[in-house]
């Protein structure tokens, strides 16, 4: 006897209701994604534009759709400035945040409690009472318009330093204490001994960190109000607004440009992105 | 001397704090000095005392939005979650690589910028030629503006809101569902207890503390909405929350203000105003939860 055979149930009207509501879900879930795909990857004279297309009829005329939005519009400049802002946003976060988590999880130091404290309050602040000041701050700084104004004020981010933060802390203190009597220094023990040991915890932020950034609308709307400094999110949003003049397969190709990042991410890294929703969730 | 020999701890927590305190607490300060003045980003601020905070509170932007804002929470959180817990309950139902791939699909929303999704809903909704008209247009229907109705708008929102959101919340549950031991389940079968019985006497006592944080967050941001009903209803500074305000909410509100209105100080006060809601109603929640534990 095979093993399928042992441990197959028997089919009953639960499993064949688990099936179709599960697939059902699934279609629900993943066809808008899949219909812009085959908005996009069709012949565009073809009636009626917004039919439920099932698959894609022409890769040619895709990329020919994508070729007229990188190079007739300023679709091109948006992804170099939204991919810039997430890379150095990344980079940031990574290095700042893993400084401090270093700090706040294996040491004691005067004021240290404190610090963590107000940091950790942070978490509970809605971003709503923020950003007009913040907006006010920037703007003072000179800074309306440019890569660091889109940047630098998202790099403090207290979500990070708590992720790294319960990471960090199960670093074995007889490690530091072993690379302390081999003479490390103090920067030493961070880049040698706990960066390497939160490799999985900086990968997992470093990918929430693009999720997050490459999705942020509301910070690019209001601190970059020039064409070149526009971010995907608003030019699809343009693209979308009631006075566009776009027809359904150009702004499907910019919707659909605007997902493939995230999208290729999850594809993947999705075991990772899952565990660090669940963590930022369970442990919380 | 005791300084000295700090000072590398210091060193390193110094980028994250001096960002901090420039990017966080110095904002939050100023804008509660802001939100006492009256002020358009250029002449100097004029002091009003509580003028911006009166001001926004009588105004009727503020009263609809507050409106939308109840009647969107109360139907967006909880059938969010029942939504959540059904999908996690339906995938935990599967073993092995069924269970990854239903788990990824119903995920897979998520990953997309919320900006993505109430773009790709817009075209879904669009009148006569749309996605979801031709469906309806199947069974006779006629064709409705989702998004210019003011009876469904707020409805196409909440459609959206869970369509993106819900495979998160499931993600949640489904590590609460990995802690629940399984002799606990065993004994049950042994006492004879349904599949029902056990969801209902094990896995949602179990999931009490996952539940209660997916509740209150889910709140929290409810309460923050922007994207979403921004760019469903126009997506400019002139125009925005869609006809007759239906899908106006207290952030729109606040951007409008402080960027359309060029009012500031009147937006910081927002701001303020938005903060206290959101962190009573925190407060509310966790003394409910103690208060339940202790019964």
């Amino acid at each position: 006897m095979s093993r399928t055979t042992t441990m197959r149930s028997p089919i009953t009207i639960w499993t064949v209701l688990k099936w179709t509501l599960a697939i059902v879900i699934a279609i629900i879930a993943v066809f808008p994604i899949w219909w812009m795909f085959n908005v996009v990857f069709s012949q565009p004279g073809e009636p009626v534009s917004l039919n439920p297309r099932l698959w894609p009829t022409s890769f040619s005329a895709g990329i020919d759709k994508i070729g007229m939005i990188f190079t007739e519009t300023g679709y091109l400049g948006a992804y170099v400035i939204s991919i810039s802002y997430a890379l150095l946003t990344i980079v940031g976060v990574l290095v700042i945040a893993s400084l401090a988590a270093f700090e706040f999880s294996l040491f004691n130091f005067p004021g240290r409690r404190v610090m963590f404290g107000i940091v950790m309050l942070a978490l509970m602040v809605p971003t709503a009472v923020t950003i007009i000041p913040t907006y006010l701050l920037t703007t003072r700084l000179g800074w309306l318009n440019t890569m660091q104004g889109l940047v630098v004020p998202g790099l403090a981010s207290a979500f990070g330093l708590f992720m790294l933060v319960q990471f960090m802390r199960a670093v074995p203190k007889e490690m530091i204490e072993a690379a302390r009597l081999d003479g490390a220094g103090h920067f030493q023990i961070y880049w040698h001994v706990a960066l390497p040991l939160c490799r999985n915890a900086m990968i997992t932020l470093a990918i929430l960190t693009f999720i997050q950034t490459w999705g942020n609308y509301m910070w690019p709307l209001i601190i970059g109000t020039r064409p070149e400094m526009y971010t995907v999110g608003q030019v699809v949003g343009m693209f979308n607004s009631p006075l566009s003049h776009h027809t359904v397969d150009t702004v499907m190709t910019a919707n659909l440009l605007a997902a493939i990042p995230p999208l290729l991410f999850f594809l993947i890294f999705q075991r990772k992105i899952v565990e660090g929703i669940a963590m930022s969730g369970t442990k919380g | 001397m005791s300084f000295r020999r700090y000072l590398p701890h210091y060193l390193m927590v110094a980028p994250f704090m001096i960002l901090f305190v420039a990017f966080f607490l110095y904002p939050i300060l100023s804008g509660l000095f802001y939100s006492f003045h009256d002020w358009n980003g250029v002449k100097a601020p004029e002091f009003v005392g509580f003028g911006n905070y009166d001001r926004i509170l009588v105004s009727r932007e503020f009263l609809r939005a507050m409106g939308n804002l109840f009647f969107y929470i109360a139907i967006t959180v909880p059938l969010g979650i029942f939504v959540a817990l059904g999908l996690a309950l339906l995938v935990d139902s599967f073993t092995g690589r069924w269970a990854n791939f239903f788990r990824n699909a119903f995920f897979m929303p998520v990953v997309l910028p919320a900006f993505l999704a109430a773009t790709i809903w817009r075209w879904i909704y669009a009148p006569n030629f749309g996605l979801l008209n031709m469906i309806l247009g199947w069974f006779g229907v006629p064709s409705i503006n989702f998004l210019n109705d003011t009876g469904t708008m707020i409805y196409a929102l909440i459609a959206v809101d869970i369509w993106v959101s819900a495979g998160f919340n499931m993600v949640i549950i489904l590590a609460g569902l990995k802690n629940i031991p399984t002799e606990l389940y065993e004994a049950a079968r042994l006492d004879g207890a349904t599949k029902l019985q056990q969801i209902r006497h094990i896995t949602i006592p179990m999931l009490g503390p996952v539940l209660f944080f997916v509740f209150t967050y889910g709140l929290i941001s409810a309460m923050q909405v922007f994207d979403k009903p921004w760019l469903l209803t126009g997506s400019s500074f002139t125009s925005y929350g869609g006809r007759r305000n239906a899908l106006l909410f207290p952030v729109m509100d606040m951007m409008g203000r402080a960027f359309g209105g060029v009012k500031f100080g009147e937006a910081a006060a927002y701001g303020f105003l938005l903060t206290v809601a959101i962190v009573f109603v925190t407060a509310l929640m966790f003394a409910l939860r103690a208060w339940s534990e202790r019964k």
